[in-house]
């Protein structure tokens, strides 16, 4: 028998050459340093392949897909509202899945207790909301729904955290309605970084503040794109992983969720570093 | 506070399906590291890598309520990943190569880990020559030998059967023994034994 091919014998490695055939290779093997040495190297590109460690996907990356996840949320979120007020208005069958976001656009605007949706939209036309000079455009139907509603539906004030001093159990747990005028940033101190965000974010909500500032335009613009028009529980100001940064808190379902805004993330740039989960508890008493 | 890995990735894909808004993040960061390294390994481009693992996480939130159970909820993620790769390369492959310009990043990327400089250098070794093999042969390979599927998950993950997969992996570890067989030098008291290209079979 003449040496082995390569292919032949990375096949054979395979369990892809059996039967007679099979035993003839392995007979040569047997009696043949060059093939056996060709077999070891064989095994050798598996374990050196192996070997190879993960590379870790780039923040850049991450925080890209973060962004885009947080967009597919609130787009879900947005759905499941519209399709709720939907039901509730005709007894016309749910559809299962699917194509459920289609109709959104008439329903938002045409429904007034889904008016505030608008602002929920996680990203769509939100920059159109919110113009240049900070003032909401009524540009549209949509806009001005939005406007009213934000003015007749909030009954719990234009701040979204406590002025000072460390906020009561559960204070922060307050369903508050983003309105686009004003957004208070409370003054942190926390310096947090990524292992174990949850809990610092749990730390710092609880930790005393020192005082509170209007959130210039960019960083409102920021805010609401964010939250995608879930009630914000808090702004503040911290820093993350030792850069200034805005840590945006707003309950999106069950639980809140917070974002680690960075110093450049607008309404048109919603540049997360980081994005966490809080579980019950954290905000709740 | 769970420990990561609890709550199983099937109920979390449940908890998305039902219309908890962070489960699938939750089980989405928990293996992107894994997912990552399959879309840039079988692209081979840092760009095309980021973009097809955004269409493939956007694809898997919207169809989650498609998922049967039939495999983990991993096989199901790298198997979407995996869709999304060929076909981007299905998509460029009237382009030529890649430029130079994209090999650097590609590099960089790749060199960023900061792991200690051997590591380092074999993986770049490893990833040129990675991009010899045609993209489903690199594909079988990375999933089988670099991520560690047995060739059950890479079939259900590459949607072909066990012996194509093998057979794929086969012919990849035989292209590529000649470009690698350099980096095993340490490995054993094996000189370079040139191999037997000539050969008849």
């Amino acid at each position: 028998m003449t040496h082995l091919d390569t292919d032949v014998l990375a096949e054979f490695r395979a369990g892809l050459i059996t039967g007679r055939r099979g035993a003839r290779i392995t007979a040569h093997l047997a009696g043949c340093d060059r093939c056996t040495a060709l077999d070891d190297q064989l095994a050798g590109v598996s374990v050196l392949l192996a070997s190879v460690p993960a590379p870790a996907m780039p923040d850049s990356v991450a925080r890209r897909l973060d962004t885009v996840l947080a967009s597919e949320v609130a787009s879900r979120d947005d759905a499941e509202r519209a399709r709720g007020d939907r039901a509730a208005e005709s007894p016309a069958p749910r559809r299962p899945g699917g194509n459920r976001g289609f109709r959104l656009l008439t329903l938002r605007v045409l429904a007034p207790a889904a008016a505030v949706v608008v602002l929920a939209a996680g990203g769509y036309g939100l920059s159109r909301l919110v113009g240049p000079g900070g003032q909401v455009t009524a540009s549209s139907s949509a806009g001005s729904a939005a406007r009213a509603a934000a003015g007749s539906a909030e009954s719990s004030g234009h701040a979204y955290a406590p002025a000072a001093g460390p906020p009561a159990k559960g204070a922060v747990s307050r369903p508050q309605r983003i309105t686009p005028r004003t957004i208070v940033v409370v003054t942190g101190h926390a310096n947090l970084s990524r292992a174990g965000l949850a809990q610092q974010v749990d730390a710092a909500l609880h930790a005393p503040a020192s005082g509170t500032t209007q959130a210039p335009d960019q960083l409102r613009g920021c805010v609401l794109r964010l939250a995608g028009g879930h009630p914000l529980q808090r702004v503040e100001s911290v820093r993350f992983e030792g850069r200034p940064a805005t840590l945006v808190v707003a309950r999106t379902g069950a639980d809140d969720t917070a974002w680690i805004a960075a110093q450049d993330c607008s309404a048109t740039n919603p540049h997360v570093l980081a994005v966490t989960s809080l579980l019950s508890g954290i905000s709740g008493p | 506070m769970p420990d990561e890995g609890w709550p199983a990735d099937q109920e979390l894909l449940r908890r998305h399906v039902a219309g908890d808004a962070e489960a699938f993040g939750e089980l989405f960061r928990r293996h992107r590291d894994r997912l990552w390294a399959v879309a840039l390994r079988t692209l081979c481009d840092p760009e095309e890598a980021a973009d097809a693992l955004q269409d493939a996480m956007v694809s898997a939130f919207r169809r989650a309520g498609d998922f049967r159970g039939e495999s983990a909820v991993t096989t199901w993620l790298h198997r979407i990943v995996v869709n999304a790769a060929l076909d981007r390369l299905r998509r460029r492959a009237a382009r030529p190569a890649l430029s130079a310009g994209d090999e650097q990043a590609f590099e960089a990327l790749v060199a960023q880990d900061g792991d200690p400089a051997r590591t380092s250098d074999t993986r770049l070794d490893v990833n040129a020559a990675l991009r010899l093999l045609p993209p489903q042969q690199r594909a079988a390979l990375v999933v089988v030998d670099m991520l560690g599927f047995s060739v059950a998950d890479a079939a259900a993950i590459l949607d072909t059967s066990p012996g194509t997969v093998k057979s794929r992996c086969a012919r990849a570890r035989a292209r590529l023994l000649p470009h690698l067989a350099h980096l095993q030098g340490n490995r054993s008291d094996s000189q370079s034994v040139s191999p037997a290209q000539g050969g008849d079979t």
